[in-house]
Protein backbone atom coordinates (compact mmCIF):
# COMPACT_ATOMS: atom_id res chain seq x y z
CA UNK A 1 0.00 0.00 0.00
CA UNK A 2 1.82 3.55 -1.21
CA UNK A 3 2.54 5.39 1.57
CA UNK A 4 1.04 8.46 2.54
CA UNK A 5 1.84 12.06 3.96
CA UNK A 6 0.75 10.90 7.28
CA UNK A 7 3.25 8.53 7.32
CA UNK A 8 6.09 10.47 5.55
CA UNK A 9 5.00 13.04 8.60
CA UNK A 10 5.58 9.59 11.20
CA UNK A 11 8.60 8.03 9.50
CA UNK A 12 10.46 11.88 9.70
CA UNK A 13 9.42 11.92 13.69
CA UNK A 14 11.21 9.09 14.26
CA UNK A 15 14.02 10.01 11.84
CA UNK A 16 14.10 12.83 14.29
CA UNK A 17 13.68 15.23 11.25
CA UNK A 18 11.44 18.10 11.28
CA UNK A 19 9.49 18.35 7.97
CA UNK A 20 7.79 20.97 6.22
CA UNK A 21 4.19 20.32 5.86
CA UNK A 22 4.31 21.22 2.26
CA UNK A 23 7.09 18.34 1.27
CA UNK A 24 5.05 16.07 2.86
CA UNK A 25 3.16 14.69 -0.26
CA UNK A 26 6.96 15.03 -2.29
CA UNK A 27 8.73 12.98 0.31
CA UNK A 28 5.96 10.03 0.10
CA UNK A 29 6.64 10.32 -3.40
CA UNK A 30 10.17 9.48 -3.22
CA UNK A 31 9.55 6.87 -0.81
CA UNK A 32 6.73 5.09 -2.25
CA UNK A 33 9.05 5.83 -6.04
CA UNK A 34 11.82 4.00 -3.99
CA UNK A 35 10.38 1.05 -3.03
CA UNK A 36 9.15 0.61 -6.12
CA UNK A 37 12.62 0.58 -7.18
CA UNK A 38 13.40 -1.65 -4.46
CA UNK A 39 11.18 -4.12 -5.12
CA UNK A 40 13.41 -6.65 -6.94
CA UNK A 41 15.09 -7.02 -3.57
CA UNK A 42 11.80 -9.50 -2.41
CA UNK A 43 11.77 -11.48 -6.12
CA UNK A 44 14.64 -13.62 -5.32
CA UNK A 45 14.60 -17.15 -3.60
CA UNK A 46 16.56 -16.73 -0.76
CA UNK A 47 15.29 -19.87 0.70
CA UNK A 48 18.37 -21.30 2.49
CA UNK A 49 20.30 -18.46 2.14
CA UNK A 50 22.79 -17.23 4.85
CA UNK A 51 22.85 -12.94 5.11
CA UNK A 52 25.93 -11.00 4.70
CA UNK A 53 25.76 -8.17 6.94
CA UNK A 54 29.74 -7.50 6.73
CA UNK A 55 31.74 -7.97 3.53
CA UNK A 56 34.85 -9.12 5.52
CA UNK A 57 32.90 -11.43 7.54
CA UNK A 58 35.15 -14.46 7.14
CA UNK A 59 38.05 -12.63 8.79
CA UNK A 60 38.40 -11.93 12.07
CA UNK A 61 38.26 -8.93 14.09
CA UNK A 62 41.64 -7.20 14.85
CA UNK A 63 42.05 -6.92 18.68
CA UNK A 64 44.00 -5.37 21.06
CA UNK A 65 44.97 -5.57 24.63
CA UNK A 66 42.66 -3.82 26.98
CA UNK A 67 44.61 -1.18 27.90
CA UNK A 68 44.30 2.35 28.54
CA UNK A 69 45.29 4.75 26.24
CA UNK A 70 44.84 8.30 25.40
CA UNK A 71 41.80 10.21 25.01
CA UNK A 72 40.68 13.36 23.53
CA UNK A 73 41.05 16.50 25.87
CA UNK A 74 37.75 18.10 27.20
CA UNK A 75 38.72 21.45 25.82
CA UNK A 76 38.79 20.01 22.30
CA UNK A 77 35.98 17.85 22.61
CA UNK A 78 34.15 20.88 23.68
CA UNK A 79 35.43 22.85 20.80
CA UNK A 80 32.41 22.59 18.27
CA UNK A 81 30.14 22.14 20.70
CA UNK A 82 27.20 25.02 20.15
CA UNK A 83 26.74 25.48 23.63
CA UNK A 84 28.59 24.32 26.59
CA UNK A 85 28.49 25.08 30.44
CA UNK A 86 31.71 24.66 32.47
CA UNK A 87 33.12 21.03 30.94
CA UNK A 88 29.60 19.94 29.67
CA UNK A 89 27.47 20.38 26.54
CA UNK A 90 24.61 21.81 27.20
CA UNK A 91 21.22 21.16 26.13
CA UNK A 92 17.97 22.67 26.39
CA UNK A 93 15.03 21.17 28.90
CA UNK A 94 14.40 17.43 28.16
CA UNK A 95 11.18 17.42 29.13
CA UNK A 96 8.88 20.41 28.99
CA UNK A 97 9.39 23.46 26.47
CA UNK A 98 10.98 26.07 29.20
CA UNK A 99 14.57 26.38 28.93
CA UNK B 1 64.76 24.98 -12.55
CA UNK B 2 61.79 25.82 -14.52
CA UNK B 3 59.75 22.79 -14.08
CA UNK B 4 55.46 22.15 -14.99
CA UNK B 5 53.59 20.02 -12.30
CA UNK B 6 51.18 19.66 -15.47
CA UNK B 7 53.91 17.19 -17.24
CA UNK B 8 55.35 15.41 -14.31
CA UNK B 9 53.31 12.19 -12.08
CA UNK B 10 53.42 12.03 -8.65
CA UNK B 11 56.63 9.48 -8.73
CA UNK B 12 58.44 11.92 -11.47
CA UNK B 13 57.99 14.75 -8.72
CA UNK B 14 59.11 13.38 -5.86
CA UNK B 15 62.12 12.47 -7.67
CA UNK B 16 62.95 15.08 -9.38
CA UNK B 17 62.82 16.69 -5.41
CA UNK B 18 64.98 14.18 -4.13
CA UNK B 19 67.68 15.11 -7.19
CA UNK B 20 67.32 18.48 -5.85
CA UNK B 21 66.43 19.41 -9.32
CA UNK B 22 63.07 21.52 -7.30
CA UNK B 23 62.58 22.40 -3.90
CA UNK B 24 58.84 21.63 -2.19
CA UNK B 25 58.55 25.19 -1.52
CA UNK B 26 58.98 25.83 -5.31
CA UNK B 27 56.05 22.83 -6.20
CA UNK B 28 53.79 24.20 -3.48
CA UNK B 29 54.17 27.85 -4.89
CA UNK B 30 53.27 26.66 -8.36
CA UNK B 31 51.06 24.49 -7.24
CA UNK B 32 49.09 27.35 -5.49
CA UNK B 33 49.34 29.16 -8.74
CA UNK B 34 47.41 26.80 -10.46
CA UNK B 35 44.63 26.85 -7.93
CA UNK B 36 44.58 30.67 -8.14
CA UNK B 37 44.31 30.34 -11.93
CA UNK B 38 42.34 27.28 -12.57
CA UNK B 39 39.82 26.86 -8.93
CA UNK B 40 37.83 29.79 -9.66
CA UNK B 41 36.69 27.78 -12.98
CA UNK B 42 36.26 24.39 -11.73
CA UNK B 43 35.69 25.07 -7.88
CA UNK B 44 36.99 22.07 -6.68
CA UNK B 45 38.43 23.23 -3.08
CA UNK B 46 36.09 24.05 -0.28
CA UNK B 47 39.22 25.44 1.88
CA UNK B 48 42.69 26.27 1.15
CA UNK B 49 45.66 25.20 3.96
CA UNK B 50 48.64 27.38 2.61
CA UNK B 51 50.50 27.30 6.19
CA UNK B 52 50.09 23.47 6.47
CA UNK B 53 51.05 23.13 3.04
CA UNK B 54 54.61 25.74 3.30
CA UNK B 55 55.43 23.58 6.74
CA UNK B 56 55.25 20.56 5.50
CA UNK B 57 57.27 21.99 2.07
CA UNK B 58 59.79 23.49 4.49
CA UNK B 59 60.53 20.33 6.37
CA UNK B 60 60.75 18.30 3.47
CA UNK B 61 63.67 20.90 2.11
CA UNK B 62 65.13 21.07 5.43
CA UNK B 63 65.63 17.42 6.07
CA UNK B 64 66.92 17.23 2.32
CA UNK B 65 69.38 19.46 3.22
CA UNK B 66 70.39 17.75 5.93
CA UNK B 67 70.96 14.88 3.83
CA UNK B 68 67.84 13.27 5.68
CA UNK B 69 66.18 9.76 3.60
CA UNK B 70 63.14 11.23 1.95
CA UNK B 71 59.75 9.44 1.80
CA UNK B 72 58.77 8.00 -1.24
CA UNK B 73 55.98 10.67 -2.54
CA UNK B 74 58.46 13.89 -0.73
CA UNK B 75 56.84 16.91 -1.92
CA UNK B 76 53.76 16.09 -4.27
CA UNK B 77 50.95 18.31 -3.85
CA UNK B 78 47.79 16.52 -2.66
CA UNK B 79 44.34 17.34 -1.30
CA UNK B 80 41.36 15.34 0.66
CA UNK B 81 37.87 15.07 0.28
CA UNK B 82 36.21 16.92 3.24
CA UNK B 83 34.64 14.30 5.00
CA UNK B 84 38.16 13.79 5.98
CA UNK B 85 39.65 15.09 9.10
CA UNK B 86 42.57 17.01 9.13
CA UNK B 87 44.00 18.92 12.15
CA UNK B 88 43.82 22.99 11.25
CA UNK B 89 40.63 22.52 9.01
CA UNK B 90 37.25 22.60 8.77
CA UNK B 91 35.77 19.70 7.74
CA UNK B 92 32.14 20.33 6.47
CA UNK B 93 31.23 17.15 4.22
CA UNK B 94 29.94 19.80 2.30
CA UNK B 95 26.88 20.10 4.51
CA UNK B 96 25.51 23.55 6.16
CA UNK B 97 25.70 20.90 9.03
CA UNK B 98 29.26 20.99 10.07
CA UNK B 99 29.65 24.88 8.71
CA UNK B 100 32.77 26.27 10.85
CA UNK B 101 33.45 22.32 12.34
CA UNK B 102 37.20 22.74 13.23
CA UNK B 103 38.92 19.09 12.84
CA UNK B 104 40.45 18.18 16.35
CA UNK B 105 42.28 15.25 14.86
CA UNK B 106 43.91 13.75 11.62
CA UNK B 107 42.35 10.90 10.17
CA UNK B 108 44.92 7.82 9.87
CA UNK B 109 44.23 7.99 5.53
CA UNK B 110 45.49 11.39 5.99
CA UNK B 111 48.14 10.86 8.41
CA UNK B 112 49.53 8.45 6.18
CA UNK B 113 49.43 10.50 3.02
CA UNK B 114 51.43 13.21 4.73
CA UNK B 115 53.95 10.97 6.07
CA UNK B 116 54.64 9.40 3.07
CA UNK B 117 55.62 13.08 1.89
CA UNK B 118 52.60 14.96 0.92
CA UNK B 119 52.01 18.91 0.78
CA UNK B 120 48.60 19.09 1.64
CA UNK B 121 47.08 21.99 0.16
CA UNK B 122 43.94 22.00 1.12
CA UNK B 123 40.20 20.16 1.50
CA UNK B 124 37.88 19.22 -1.44
CA UNK B 125 34.28 19.48 -2.73
CA UNK B 126 31.73 16.12 -2.66
CA UNK B 127 28.21 15.58 -2.72
CA UNK B 128 26.79 16.40 0.59
CA UNK B 129 27.86 13.75 3.43
CA UNK B 130 28.77 11.73 0.31
CA UNK B 131 25.51 10.98 -1.20
CA UNK B 132 25.23 11.87 -4.79
CA UNK B 133 27.09 10.94 -7.83
CA UNK B 134 27.25 14.29 -9.54
CA UNK B 135 28.75 16.60 -6.56
CA UNK B 136 25.61 18.88 -7.38
CA UNK B 137 24.38 18.39 -3.49
CA UNK B 138 26.89 19.97 -2.01
CA UNK B 139 25.76 23.40 0.50
CA UNK B 140 28.56 25.48 -1.07
CA UNK B 141 29.53 25.37 -4.48
CA UNK B 142 29.18 23.04 -7.72
CA UNK B 143 32.56 21.80 -8.67
CA UNK B 144 32.65 21.66 -12.91
CA UNK B 145 34.37 19.00 -14.88
CA UNK B 146 37.42 20.38 -15.97
CA UNK B 147 37.05 18.77 -19.55
CA UNK B 148 33.54 20.68 -20.24
CA UNK B 149 32.78 23.18 -17.40
CA UNK B 150 28.97 22.74 -18.50
CA UNK B 151 29.05 19.24 -16.94
CA UNK B 152 29.35 17.45 -13.62
CA UNK B 153 32.71 16.30 -12.40
CA UNK B 154 30.54 12.96 -10.93
CA UNK B 155 30.42 12.49 -7.66
CA UNK B 156 30.35 12.11 -4.17
CA UNK B 157 34.37 12.57 -4.82
CA UNK B 158 33.83 15.13 -7.38
CA UNK B 159 36.15 17.51 -6.31
CA UNK B 160 38.80 14.82 -5.81
CA UNK B 161 38.67 14.04 -9.05
CA UNK B 162 38.38 17.48 -10.46
CA UNK B 163 41.52 18.74 -9.03
CA UNK B 164 43.85 16.13 -10.21
CA UNK B 165 42.28 16.60 -14.08
CA UNK B 166 43.10 20.08 -13.42
CA UNK B 167 46.20 19.85 -12.72
CA UNK B 168 45.95 21.36 -9.19
CA UNK B 169 46.92 18.44 -7.57
CA UNK B 170 48.75 15.30 -8.20
CA UNK B 171 47.10 12.75 -5.87
CA UNK B 172 44.13 13.29 -3.95
CA UNK B 173 41.78 11.03 -1.86
CA UNK B 174 38.17 10.09 -2.08
CA UNK B 175 35.73 8.00 -0.15
CA UNK B 176 33.81 5.18 -2.04
CA UNK B 177 30.77 3.35 -1.05
CA UNK B 178 29.16 2.54 -4.42
CA UNK B 179 31.35 4.00 -6.62
CA UNK B 180 32.28 7.60 -5.12
CA UNK B 181 35.70 6.87 -6.27
CA UNK B 182 35.20 5.11 -9.50
CA UNK B 183 32.60 6.52 -11.10
CA UNK B 184 33.83 10.11 -11.04
CA UNK B 185 37.68 9.05 -11.73
CA UNK B 186 35.75 7.90 -14.75
CA UNK B 187 34.00 11.20 -15.78
CA UNK B 188 36.74 13.49 -15.09
CA UNK B 189 39.21 11.15 -17.09
CA UNK B 190 41.50 10.21 -14.21
CA UNK B 191 42.50 6.64 -12.12
CA UNK B 192 40.40 6.05 -9.59
CA UNK B 193 41.24 3.04 -7.28
CA UNK B 194 38.27 1.70 -4.60
CA UNK B 195 41.10 -0.65 -2.77
CA UNK B 196 39.53 -4.30 -0.81
CA UNK B 197 37.61 -3.08 2.10
CA UNK B 198 39.96 -3.58 4.72
CA UNK B 199 42.66 -2.26 2.99
CA UNK B 200 42.56 1.59 4.04
CA UNK B 201 41.56 2.83 7.62
CA UNK B 202 38.36 5.12 7.92
CA UNK B 203 39.08 6.67 11.16
CA UNK B 204 38.70 10.02 11.26
CA UNK B 205 37.09 9.72 7.77
CA UNK B 206 32.54 10.80 8.38
CA UNK B 207 30.67 7.65 8.03
CA UNK B 208 28.31 7.37 5.86
CA UNK B 209 27.65 2.92 5.02
CA UNK B 210 30.23 1.14 7.09
CA UNK B 211 29.67 -2.45 5.57
CA UNK B 212 30.54 -0.63 2.65
CA UNK B 213 33.06 2.97 2.82
CA UNK B 214 36.93 2.11 2.04
CA UNK B 215 39.05 5.40 1.19
CA UNK B 216 40.93 5.62 -1.58
CA UNK B 217 43.59 7.37 -3.62
CA UNK B 218 43.23 9.57 -7.91
CA UNK B 219 45.72 10.33 -9.56
CA UNK B 220 46.92 10.96 -13.16
CA UNK B 221 49.03 7.10 -13.13
CA UNK B 222 48.17 3.84 -12.19
CA UNK B 223 51.96 4.36 -10.56
CA UNK B 224 51.11 7.30 -8.33
CA UNK B 225 47.78 5.42 -7.38
CA UNK B 226 49.98 2.63 -6.03
CA UNK B 227 52.45 4.36 -4.64
CA UNK B 228 49.61 5.87 -2.36
CA UNK B 229 47.94 3.11 -1.90
CA UNK B 230 51.49 1.74 -0.37
CA UNK B 231 51.27 4.59 2.22
CA UNK B 232 47.64 3.86 2.89
CA UNK B 233 47.74 0.26 3.50
CA UNK B 234 47.98 0.23 7.19
CA UNK B 235 46.83 -1.45 10.17
CA UNK B 236 45.16 1.15 12.33
CA UNK B 237 43.73 -0.37 15.89
CA UNK B 238 41.52 2.55 15.32
CA UNK B 239 39.46 0.81 12.49
CA UNK B 240 38.50 -2.53 13.57
CA UNK B 241 38.27 -3.40 9.89
CA UNK B 242 41.51 -2.45 8.98
CA UNK B 243 43.43 -5.36 7.93
CA UNK B 244 47.86 -6.03 8.39
CA UNK B 245 48.13 -5.62 4.61
CA UNK B 246 51.81 -7.03 3.19
CA UNK B 247 51.23 -6.25 -0.48
CA UNK B 248 53.85 -4.95 -2.57
CA UNK B 249 51.64 -2.64 -4.87
CA UNK B 250 54.60 -1.30 -7.01
CA UNK B 251 57.22 -3.76 -7.44
CA UNK B 252 54.18 -5.44 -9.31
CA UNK B 253 54.19 -3.11 -11.92
CA UNK B 254 56.32 -4.31 -15.31
CA UNK B 255 53.56 -3.84 -17.76
CA UNK B 256 54.06 -7.76 -17.98
CA UNK B 257 50.28 -9.46 -18.00
CA UNK B 258 50.84 -12.40 -20.14
CA UNK B 259 49.11 -15.39 -19.59
CA UNK B 260 46.96 -13.22 -17.19
CA UNK B 261 43.20 -14.63 -17.29
CA UNK B 262 40.85 -11.15 -17.48
CA UNK B 263 36.85 -11.81 -16.64
CA UNK B 264 34.73 -9.95 -19.41
CA UNK B 265 31.46 -9.82 -18.25
CA UNK B 266 29.53 -9.25 -22.11
CA UNK B 267 26.17 -8.58 -20.61
CA UNK B 268 27.90 -5.74 -18.78
CA UNK B 269 29.55 -4.19 -21.89
CA UNK B 270 26.67 -4.94 -24.04
CA UNK B 271 23.84 -3.61 -21.70
CA UNK B 272 21.02 -1.99 -23.00
CA UNK B 273 21.74 1.60 -21.66
CA UNK B 274 25.71 1.78 -22.02
CA UNK B 275 25.96 4.63 -24.53
CA UNK B 276 27.64 3.08 -27.95
CA UNK B 277 30.80 4.62 -27.99
CA UNK B 278 31.52 3.10 -24.21
CA UNK B 279 30.74 -0.19 -25.65
CA UNK B 280 33.43 0.47 -28.27
CA UNK B 281 35.71 1.72 -25.88
CA UNK B 282 35.25 -1.23 -24.09
CA UNK B 283 36.12 -3.33 -26.96
CA UNK B 284 38.86 -1.97 -27.75
CA UNK B 285 40.24 -2.62 -24.28
CA UNK B 286 39.41 -5.82 -24.72
CA UNK B 287 41.63 -5.70 -27.84
CA UNK B 288 44.27 -4.36 -26.16
CA UNK B 289 44.12 -7.17 -23.24
CA UNK B 290 44.37 -9.57 -25.63
CA UNK B 291 47.62 -8.06 -27.40
CA UNK B 292 49.41 -8.10 -24.06
CA UNK B 293 49.47 -11.46 -23.87
CA UNK B 294 46.13 -11.87 -21.36
CA UNK B 295 43.84 -14.78 -21.69
CA UNK B 296 40.02 -13.07 -22.42
CA UNK B 297 37.65 -14.89 -20.33
CA UNK B 298 33.64 -14.74 -20.33
CA UNK B 299 32.65 -14.66 -17.27
CA UNK B 300 28.82 -14.03 -15.66
CA UNK B 301 28.23 -11.91 -12.87
CA UNK B 302 23.53 -12.95 -12.89
CA UNK B 303 23.39 -11.41 -9.63
CA UNK B 304 25.50 -7.84 -10.01
CA UNK B 305 22.14 -6.71 -11.59
CA UNK B 306 20.54 -6.71 -8.58
CA UNK B 307 23.39 -5.10 -6.38
CA UNK B 308 21.38 -2.04 -7.12
CA UNK B 309 18.64 -2.31 -5.16
CA UNK B 310 20.67 -4.23 -2.47
CA UNK B 311 22.48 -1.19 -2.37
CA UNK B 312 19.49 0.95 -1.78
CA UNK B 313 18.50 -0.91 0.71
CA UNK B 314 21.85 -0.92 2.40
CA UNK B 315 23.44 2.02 2.20
CA UNK B 316 20.53 4.37 3.54
CA UNK B 317 19.70 2.42 6.61
CA UNK B 318 23.61 2.29 7.32
CA UNK B 319 23.73 5.88 6.87
CA UNK B 320 20.47 6.50 9.06
CA UNK B 321 22.47 5.17 12.09
CA UNK B 322 25.35 6.62 10.89
CA UNK B 323 23.80 10.31 10.77
CA UNK B 324 22.16 9.74 13.76
CA UNK B 325 25.23 10.94 15.64
CA UNK B 326 24.19 14.28 14.35
CA UNK B 327 21.97 15.89 17.52
CA UNK B 328 23.12 19.34 17.57
CA UNK B 329 24.32 19.33 20.87
CA UNK B 330 28.11 17.89 20.49
CA UNK B 331 28.83 19.51 17.25
CA UNK B 332 26.85 20.73 14.15
CA UNK B 333 24.63 23.15 13.69
CA UNK B 334 22.21 24.29 16.28
CA UNK B 335 18.74 25.34 15.46
CA UNK B 336 16.93 27.32 18.36
CA UNK B 337 14.15 25.84 20.16
CA UNK B 338 12.99 25.43 23.77
CA UNK B 339 13.33 21.80 24.34
CA UNK B 340 15.92 19.09 23.51
CA UNK B 341 13.26 17.02 21.35
CA UNK B 342 12.82 20.05 19.00
CA UNK B 343 15.80 21.03 18.93
CA UNK B 344 17.35 17.83 17.37
CA UNK B 345 14.75 17.65 15.01
CA UNK B 346 14.69 21.32 13.70
CA UNK B 347 18.56 20.93 13.76
CA UNK B 348 18.62 18.57 11.28
CA UNK B 349 15.84 19.93 9.37
CA UNK B 350 18.22 23.15 8.56
CA UNK B 351 21.41 21.76 8.55
CA UNK B 352 21.08 18.88 6.41
CA UNK B 353 20.12 19.66 2.65
CA UNK B 354 17.12 17.57 0.81
CA UNK B 355 18.68 14.55 -0.28
CA UNK B 356 20.45 14.05 3.01
CA UNK B 357 17.09 14.08 4.73
CA UNK B 358 15.35 11.68 1.74
CA UNK B 359 18.55 9.27 2.42
CA UNK B 360 18.34 9.25 6.46
CA UNK B 361 13.95 8.75 6.00
CA UNK B 362 14.68 5.85 3.34
CA UNK B 363 16.95 3.98 5.72
CA UNK B 364 14.41 4.92 8.83
CA UNK B 365 11.42 3.73 6.76
CA UNK B 366 13.42 0.54 5.46
CA UNK B 367 14.84 -0.29 9.10
CA UNK B 368 11.14 0.17 10.71
CA UNK B 369 9.94 -3.37 12.49
CA UNK B 370 7.56 -3.42 9.18
CA UNK B 371 9.90 -3.77 6.38
CA UNK B 372 13.00 -4.93 8.22
CA UNK B 373 11.86 -8.56 7.10
CA UNK B 374 10.74 -7.13 3.45
CA UNK B 375 13.48 -5.56 2.50
CA UNK B 376 16.88 -5.15 4.77
CA UNK B 377 17.44 -9.08 6.03
CA UNK B 378 16.46 -10.35 2.42
CA UNK B 379 18.90 -7.31 0.97
CA UNK B 380 21.65 -8.88 3.28
CA UNK B 381 21.22 -12.24 1.23
CA UNK B 382 20.94 -10.88 -1.52
CA UNK B 383 24.96 -9.47 -0.65
CA UNK B 384 25.66 -13.38 -0.28
CA UNK B 385 24.66 -14.14 -3.69
CA UNK B 386 26.53 -11.63 -5.06
CA UNK B 387 29.21 -12.53 -3.22
CA UNK B 388 29.19 -15.74 -4.68
CA UNK B 389 28.94 -14.79 -8.16
CA UNK B 390 32.09 -12.92 -7.80
CA UNK B 391 33.62 -15.98 -5.77
CA UNK B 392 32.88 -18.36 -8.67
CA UNK B 393 33.90 -16.22 -11.34
CA UNK B 394 37.28 -15.49 -10.33
CA UNK B 395 37.80 -19.03 -9.97
CA UNK B 396 38.18 -18.96 -13.72
CA UNK B 397 40.08 -15.24 -14.07
CA UNK B 398 42.44 -13.00 -11.97
CA UNK B 399 40.78 -9.63 -12.75
CA UNK B 400 37.38 -8.94 -14.15
CA UNK B 401 36.99 -6.36 -17.01
CA UNK B 402 33.65 -4.13 -16.81
CA UNK B 403 32.02 -0.74 -17.50
CA UNK B 404 32.39 1.73 -14.79
CA UNK B 405 30.03 4.15 -16.12
CA UNK B 406 27.23 3.71 -18.34
CA UNK B 407 28.01 6.85 -20.24
CA UNK B 408 30.39 9.71 -20.06
CA UNK B 409 29.73 13.36 -17.69
CA UNK B 410 26.05 14.75 -17.91
CA UNK B 411 25.33 17.89 -17.86
CA UNK B 412 24.29 20.13 -14.92
CA UNK B 413 20.71 19.70 -14.15
CA UNK B 414 20.30 16.77 -16.89
CA UNK B 415 19.07 14.35 -14.14
CA UNK B 416 16.87 16.03 -11.54
CA UNK B 417 15.33 12.56 -10.78
CA UNK B 418 17.07 11.15 -7.55
CA UNK B 419 15.92 7.55 -8.24
CA UNK B 420 17.38 8.07 -11.98
CA UNK B 421 20.61 9.62 -11.02
CA UNK B 422 20.31 6.58 -8.39
CA UNK B 423 21.48 4.58 -11.48
CA UNK B 424 24.89 6.44 -12.52
CA UNK B 425 26.20 3.46 -10.02
CA UNK B 426 24.38 0.40 -11.55
CA UNK B 427 28.20 -1.00 -12.51
CA UNK B 428 29.66 -0.16 -9.47
CA UNK B 429 27.43 -1.10 -6.38
CA UNK B 430 28.24 -4.58 -6.77
CA UNK B 431 31.81 -4.33 -6.01
CA UNK B 432 31.00 -2.35 -2.39
CA UNK B 433 28.62 -4.65 -1.02
CA UNK B 434 31.30 -7.64 -2.01
CA UNK B 435 33.85 -6.00 -0.40
CA UNK B 436 36.16 -6.75 -3.59
CA UNK B 437 38.90 -3.86 -4.97
CA UNK B 438 37.85 -1.82 -8.06
CA UNK B 439 40.05 0.44 -10.22
CA UNK B 440 38.74 3.26 -12.99
CA UNK B 441 41.30 3.28 -15.46
CA UNK B 442 40.61 6.17 -18.37
CA UNK B 443 40.73 4.36 -22.11
CA UNK B 444 40.44 7.56 -24.03
CA UNK B 445 37.75 9.90 -25.21
CA UNK B 446 34.06 9.38 -26.51
CA UNK B 447 34.29 8.97 -30.22
CA UNK B 448 31.04 11.07 -30.10
CA UNK B 449 30.94 13.02 -27.34
CA UNK B 450 34.68 13.39 -27.09
CA UNK B 451 34.31 12.77 -23.25
CA UNK B 452 36.97 10.80 -20.97
CA UNK B 453 35.25 7.25 -21.13
CA UNK B 454 37.01 4.30 -18.41
CA UNK B 455 37.30 0.94 -17.63
CA UNK B 456 36.76 -0.96 -14.98
CA UNK B 457 38.80 -3.33 -13.25
CA UNK B 458 37.39 -5.72 -10.38
CA UNK B 459 39.92 -8.26 -8.21
CA UNK B 460 39.34 -10.79 -5.50
CA UNK B 461 39.76 -9.48 -2.30
CA UNK B 462 43.18 -8.53 -1.13
CA UNK B 463 44.45 -8.94 -4.87
CA UNK B 464 44.60 -4.82 -4.81
CA UNK B 465 48.32 -5.64 -6.29
CA UNK B 466 47.09 -7.76 -9.18
CA UNK B 467 44.52 -4.93 -10.14
CA UNK B 468 46.68 -2.26 -10.25
CA UNK B 469 49.46 -4.45 -12.34
CA UNK B 470 46.71 -5.29 -14.97
CA UNK B 471 45.36 -1.68 -14.99
CA UNK B 472 49.31 -0.30 -15.40
CA UNK B 473 49.63 -2.62 -18.26
CA UNK B 474 46.46 -1.45 -19.90
CA UNK B 475 47.34 1.99 -19.02
CA UNK B 476 50.33 1.49 -21.52
CA UNK B 477 48.17 1.40 -24.37
CA UNK B 478 46.63 4.38 -24.34
CA UNK B 479 48.36 8.12 -24.57
CA UNK B 480 49.54 9.39 -21.35
CA UNK B 481 46.56 11.40 -19.09
CA UNK B 482 46.88 14.97 -19.60
CA UNK B 483 45.59 17.91 -17.37
CA UNK B 484 42.35 18.87 -19.50
CA UNK B 485 42.76 20.83 -22.05
CA UNK B 486 40.55 23.91 -21.25
CA UNK B 487 42.60 24.26 -17.99
CA UNK B 488 45.48 25.11 -19.50
CA UNK B 489 43.92 27.63 -22.11
CA UNK B 490 44.53 31.53 -21.83
CA UNK B 491 47.53 30.78 -18.81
Amino acid sequence: MALTSDDARRIADYARIAVDEGDLGQLADYLNNMMETLAPIKEFDLEGVEPTFHPIGDLTNVMREDEPGKSLPIELALKNAPQTSDRYFRVPTILGGQE
Amino acid sequence: MSFSLDSLSAVELSKLIKSGGVSAKEVTEQAYSLIESRDDKVQAFLELTEDLAFSAAQKIDEARAKGEELPALAGVPMAFKDNMNLIGTHTTCASKMLEGFESVYTATCVQNMLEAGGIPLGKLNLDEFAFGSSTETSYYQTTKNPHDLERVPGGSSGGSAASVAAGESLITLGSDTGGSIRQPAAFCGVVGLKPTYGTVSRYGVVAFASSLDQVGPFSKTVEDNAYALQALAKKDPRDVTSQNITADFISQLTGDIRGKKIGVVSSMIEAKGVSEETKRALRKAQEHLKDLGAELIEVELPHAESAMSAYYVIGPAEAFSNLSRFDAVRYGHQAKASNLGDQTSHSRYEGFGPEVRRRILLGSYILSSELYHEYYYPAQQVRTLITKDYTDAFEKCDVILMPCSPRTAFKFGEIDDPTEMYLSDMFTVSINIAGNGGISLPIGFGDESGLPIAAQLVCPAFKDADLLKVAHALEGCYPKVEVAKIMKAGE
